[in-house]
């Protein structure tokens, strides 16, 4: 698309855009090398961007480094996908004048139009912005040029030079005969003329550039002539007289975009006085409709007032104040996202009202389309409702483009995670003038993966010495099968065990499916269905000594069974989970013996094996199926990399009375934590975060029957910092309390808090009273300081129960 | 333990004339009012003279007493009939081992004592121990969180070794009334008893002394330093306590597990989940709903409303 529309730019953009397009790009490069995960194919990126569709009348633009700032950010952001936003140049939809002026314009290419010189009249202000550059298809190349040949230091009239000499300009410069002086390169008038000094021009070319400036409409007059230099160059001295109009009150933006460019219709210069009046009250009718009919704009009432203000100030409206109008009212759009939106003309001058039109570039038509590897179209797996729903609808035929709905949908669609590679392009529509196409590219992930990641572990054979026997083979095996039916449904397996030889001992796995747009995928409604069967094995807190009691033998609790429960996303955070469980749950002694109760070690030093019962039956292993539900509401957003807001978990496993010895319960815990911004900041990349005070609460409680793998245990790294997991006690009911200040210092912060545990006196309630059997006291406070670092908090924390401190490692958030 | 073989009660005979007179005379006061048979379970920490007391108390040796070394773990019922009366008397192993409540003793007891009546329980200590500590109040806890505090009304305090000169010179008397004291202070805090409870019904305290060198009075009974004759005002308090009006303790499969926590408030499981649907899920829910609306929406999301239509 940069191709297509490089000729019809002036010669500085392409150059100026490409290099830092490279700059981008290697940055961008950078960003995915250092974040790639080794398992994936690293993907190259391939990120360039051309620069945001200049101001028309500019012919050197500044490449807008915001947008390729915000592009880079983009890019950065994501790791293993490739995320393009595309903002090709949008040359020009003005075009289809068909106008018989302006030689050159045909040849530009990408729509442009040419200039249409005729219509100025009566208050029209055609093509202002569409000097035609109509060099620009000219071979500039040679460098050879004549010398004049003439007297040095005269000045000769344009038609006096010699049509068949390559005149070198070494300078141009610009007079006003209003104001009787020479302005300066700073004007906004010099950049209409595509002359530059050192250039080399024909006659040919430096009379279609003056015919092109006294075309655009700016100029009331305008002449250029040359002056001979001694050296043989000469010197270009362009004066003219700024086009004036009546004095303006009002000020109206109209949106033109895919309205017909009403076509000015050739003024016979035979026409009579009459005939000429009628004209001239014809084309006023004709824009008044045109008015009517064209929609409102997106331009905000502060900036309209803004530039009516301007309008009030001037008095008469002058070629300079709607320059400086067109100038304002792009910038609004460029800083809005409205990358696309240009002002392409004025209307209804010398009638006490000036009328902006604008080409906001509304999108006419959104295509999706595939691509293989080799960036051949091809037809996708993936089912285009899947990537449509992801889409925000501002990106649709009837919205007006915006550069932030693309950068929406480049995250949306890639937080589904089939793409490799996405590209956002908006491009021109050329059957539909001013009309916008999005084309959406996007490249698909393998739908089928395999992996096997192997480690060894030596262990400690005979006599603590590491023998060959010794070795063991561990290792995960995991395959995915992505995107069934291409409505983004998986299947994920995984075997994980630490020794290929017997994974019997210690054999994991876990098997899933996932079915997105339970609901439909045209249905806004965002329920997934999750089925999996899981194994796991954990050593259970509720069997843990208190501080100072004998070791106390570990028990195991091994759970295998199925899940199957429905999420409703109700936003990126917050869901509704619910579903049904169905699992065995075994416990099993040090020696992987399915044992029945906790042992304990008597006073004597014996140990018994009459500890709180492990499980419901008695027997040692459960079978149970509970209902499970969870809604988490979080609000939490991150104010200068510091999370604020507030996040309320709500959840229930209800018993159905389904398994082992019937258990029916009523099993909940909410969890409801705030995070308090004590400050206010600035907010921006490199701003300090502010000073955040969390306040969390988290009750947990049980009625009916609870087995003591399901116990509550307060103590360790997420209950009560500061205590071993379960030292404080295993309980039936139970409420945590913690309050933690967080206070940023260079890049990281360091935080003190402090917190409670209480079983609310409901230890007894627990069978065989784990906590009073493991002489633990069943509640219990903490407080300390800390420091993160990077992902590891480092705390000092002081038990309460005991009064000593120790310092701990730990990895991930409290809260 | 069931099949034990109620034997008669031939120990009785071996009392003084005096003591076997007022005995019977007691027990024909139980048979008249309906009981005919009476279970004592003696309970306490090792080593203070419970099956010496059992024995005393049957006046044969019926239980082996190990005066120097705890004494197993397993309770030993004794059974005697006289003249339709029949006599249990449960001996068990000292509930302290190494400081702490022997909790598989206790088990080992309760097990023992499934799907008996339980009509006194003796809860025997030394009179000349002079200090109450945290251990005593452990041993009552642990019998009230067997028993339930019901089993207190049904108990007397049995002081062993009372023949002894109370030191400083105190009065015999008041050096008892002041262990008592103390000792059924344990027991209030020990049960959680409340004070009115237990002035209520206060646990009546009986000295004992079992050694064969007790004094004996002119009817050959084995007197008190104070000159009470032990054995029968033992069993008259029995009686007392027996007739008081409260009931006898029948230890069922559930008084051994003590009150089911999992089925406490089960039947209200279906309220307590309508209750969370309506007054947390859904205020959890319209909370998410109005975060939603109140969502900073970049404005150029709020700008184009789309009206357009091309």
């Amino acid at each position: 698309m940069l191709a297509a529309a490089a000729p019809s730019t002036p010669t500085t953009l392409p150059s100026s855009s490409s290099s830092s397009t490279r700059k981008l790009a290697a940055t961008a490069a950078a960003a995915t090398a250092t974040n790639n995960n080794a398992r994936r194919p690293i993907v190259k990126c391939c990120a360039f961007s051309s620069s945001s569709p200049s101001s028309p009348l500019s012919q050197n633009p500044k490449p807008s480094s915001d947008l390729l700032k915000n592009v880079a950010k983009t890019i950065a952001g994501v790791t293993t996908v490739t995320l393009i936003l595309n903002l090709s140049n949008f040359p020009a939809f003005v075009g289809g004048g068909g106008n018989s002026g302006g030689g050159g314009g045909g040849g530009g290419g990408g729509g442009d139009g040419s200039n249409g010189g005729g219509g100025g009249g009566g208050g029209f202000w055609r093509r202002l912005f569409r000097p035609q550059v109509a060099n620009a298809d000219e071979p500039q190349s040679q460098q050879e040029w004549d010398s004049h040949g003439l007297p040095a230091n005269i000045v000769v009239q344009l038609n006096k030079l010699s049509g068949f000499k390559k005149y070198k300009v070494s300078e141009i410069l610009f007079f006003d005969r209003r104001r009787w002086s020479t302005v300066g390169t700073e004007d906004s008038f010099f950049e209409m003329v595509s002359l530059r000094p050192g250039g080399v021009y024909t006659k040919a070319q430096l009379q279609k550039e003056l015919e092109t400036l006294a075309n655009c409409g700016m100029f009331e007059k305008v002449d250029l002539e040359g002056k001979t230099n001694p050296d043989g160059t000469i010197g270009v001295t362009i004066s003219f007289t700024e086009s004036t109009w009546q004095s303006a009150d009002k000020f109206r933006c109209i949106n033109v975009g895919l309205m017909a460019q009403s076509k000015p219709i050739e003024m016979d210069p035979d026409m009579t006085d009459k005939e000429k009046l009628e004209y001239f009250r014809n084309q006023e009718k004709d824009y008044k409709r045109r008015i009517e009919r064209a929609r409102p704009c997106l331009l905000p009432a502060p900036v309209q007032r803004e530039v009516l203000l301007m309008l009030r100030e001037q008095g008469k409206v002058s070629a300079r104040l709607l320059q400086k109008i067109r100038d304002r009212v792009q910038k609004w759009y460029q800083d809005e996202g409205y990358a696309c939106a240009q002002v392409v003309n004025f209307g209804n001058l010398n009638t006490k009202e000036v009328v902006c039109e604008v080409v906001e570039g509304d999108i006419t038509q959104l295509v999706i389309q595939f691509q293989d590897k080799l960036g051949n179209f091809i037809e996708g797996n993936t089912q285009i409702p899947v990537v449509k729903r992801e889409l925000p609808k501002q990106l649709r035929p009837g919205y007006v483009f915006n550069i932030e709905a693309g950068k929406q949908a480049l995250r949306n669609i890639n937080s589904l995670a089939l793409f490799s590679n996405i590209e956002v392009n908006p491009r021109p529509d050329e059957k539909n003038e001013g009309g916008i196409i999005v084309e959406i590219k996007l490249k698909e992930l393998e739908q089928k993966t395999a992996e096997v990641s192997t480690e060894w572990s030596i262990v400690p054979g005979r006599g603590g010495y590491p023998t060959l026997a010794s070795l063991q083979p561990g290792g995960t095996v995991t395959f995915e099968h992505r995107n069934l039916n291409g409505l983004n449904r998986s299947i994920l397996g995984s075997v994980t065990t630490s020794n290929f030889y017997n994974p019997q001992d210690d054999l994991a796995f876990k098997l899933e499916y996932v079915h997105p747009y339970l609901d439909g995928v045209y249905n806004p409604r965002n329920r997934s269905l999750r089925v999996s069967c899981f194994n796991s094995r954990k050593l259970s807190p509720v069997f843990t000594g208190g501080p100072g009691a004998d070791e106390v033998p570990p028990i195991w609790v091994d759970r295998a069974g199925m899940k199957a429960n429905i999420t409703e996303n109700f936003n990126r955070q917050s869901k509704f989970t619910y579903g049904l469980v169905m699992e065995e749950i075994t416990t099993r002694d040090e020696r992987s013996h399915i044992c029945s109760n906790g042992q304990r070690v008597l006073p004597s030093g014996g140990v018994s094996e009459d500890g709180p019962p492990t499980t419901l039956s008695g027997t040692g292993i459960d079978r149970m199926a509970f209902l499970q539900s969870n809604i988490t509401r979080d609000n939490t957003k991150f104010v200068n990399g510091t999370i604020v807001g507030e996040r309320n978990v709500f959840q229930v496993d209800q018993g159905l009375g389904v398994g082992s010895n019937f258990p029916f319960f009523n099993r909940h815990q909410l969890t409801l934590t705030r995070f308090f911004q004590l400050k206010e900041v600035e907010e921006g990349a490199g701003k300090p975060p502010p000073p955040v005070l969390v306040l969390h609460g988290h009750y947990g409680g049980c009625v009916g029957d609870l087995p003591s793998y399901d116990a509550f245990t307060l103590g360790g790294p997420y209950s009560v910092r500061g205590y071993n997991m379960g030292e404080i006690g295993a309980a039936r009911n139970i409420l945590e309390l913690a309050a933690e200040l967080r206070i940023p210092v260079k890049g990281t912060h360091v935080y003190a808090f402090a917190e409670h545990g209480n079983d609310l006196g409901s230890s007894k309630d627990v069978k065989g009273n784990p906590t009073e059997v493991y002489r633990r006291v069943g509640h219990g406070s903490s407080y300390g300081v800390g420091v993160k670092l990077g992902l590891v908090r480092a705390e000092y924390a002081v038990d309460h129960n005991s009064g000593s401190g120790s310092v701990f490692f730990r990895f991930g958030e409290r809260f | 333990m069931a099949s034990q073989i109620i034997r008669e009660w031939l120990g009785i005979n071996s009392f003084a004339p005096a003591t076997q007179t007022k005995l019977l005379e007691l027990l024909g006061k139980l048979n008249q009012e309906n009981v005919n048979s009476l279970t004592i379970l003696v309970m306490g920490k090792g080593g203070v003279g419970k099956s010496s007391t059992v024995n005393s108390l049957i006046g044969e040796r019926a239980v082996s007493i190990s005066p120097f070394q705890s004494e197993g773990t397993r309770a030993v019922m004794v059974s005697r009939s006289r003249a339709g009366f029949t006599l249990n008397i449960i001996d068990t192993p000292g509930l302290i081992e190494g400081g702490y409540v022997n909790d598989m003793a206790l088990n080992n007891i309760k097990s023992f004592l499934l799907n008996k009546t339980i009509d006194v329980l003796l809860y025997v200590d030394r009179l000349d121990a002079y200090r109450v500590d945290n251990l005593d109040r452990e041993v009552v806890k642990a019998i009230t969180d067997t028993f339930g505090k019901g089993i207190w009304n049904r108990a007397l305090v049995v002081l062993t070794h009372a023949q002894l000169s109370p030191p400083d010179g105190l009065p015999y008397d008041e050096f008892v009334s002041k262990r008592s004291e103390a000792l059924l202070k344990a027991v209030r805090l020990g049960a959680g008893l409340r004070r009115q409870e237990a002035q209520g019904s206060a646990i009546p305290v009986v000295l004992v002394e079992n050694s064969g060198r007790c004094n004996k009075n002119e009817k050959d009974e084995k007197v008190l330093p104070n000159g009470t004759a032990w054995i029968p005002h033992v069993v008259q308090t029995i009686t007392e306590v027996i007739l008081g009006g409260s009931k006898s303790i029948f230890v069922d499969q559930k008084l051994i597990e003590g009150p089911n926590p999992n089925a406490r408030r089960k039947f209200l499981i279906p309220i307590i989940l309508v209750l969370q649907y309506f007054f947390v899920v859904k205020p959890i829910e319209r909370q998410i709903k109005s975060d939603i609306a109140r969502e900073s929406r970049p404005s150029w999301e709020m700008r184009d409303t789309g009206s357009r239509k091309y």
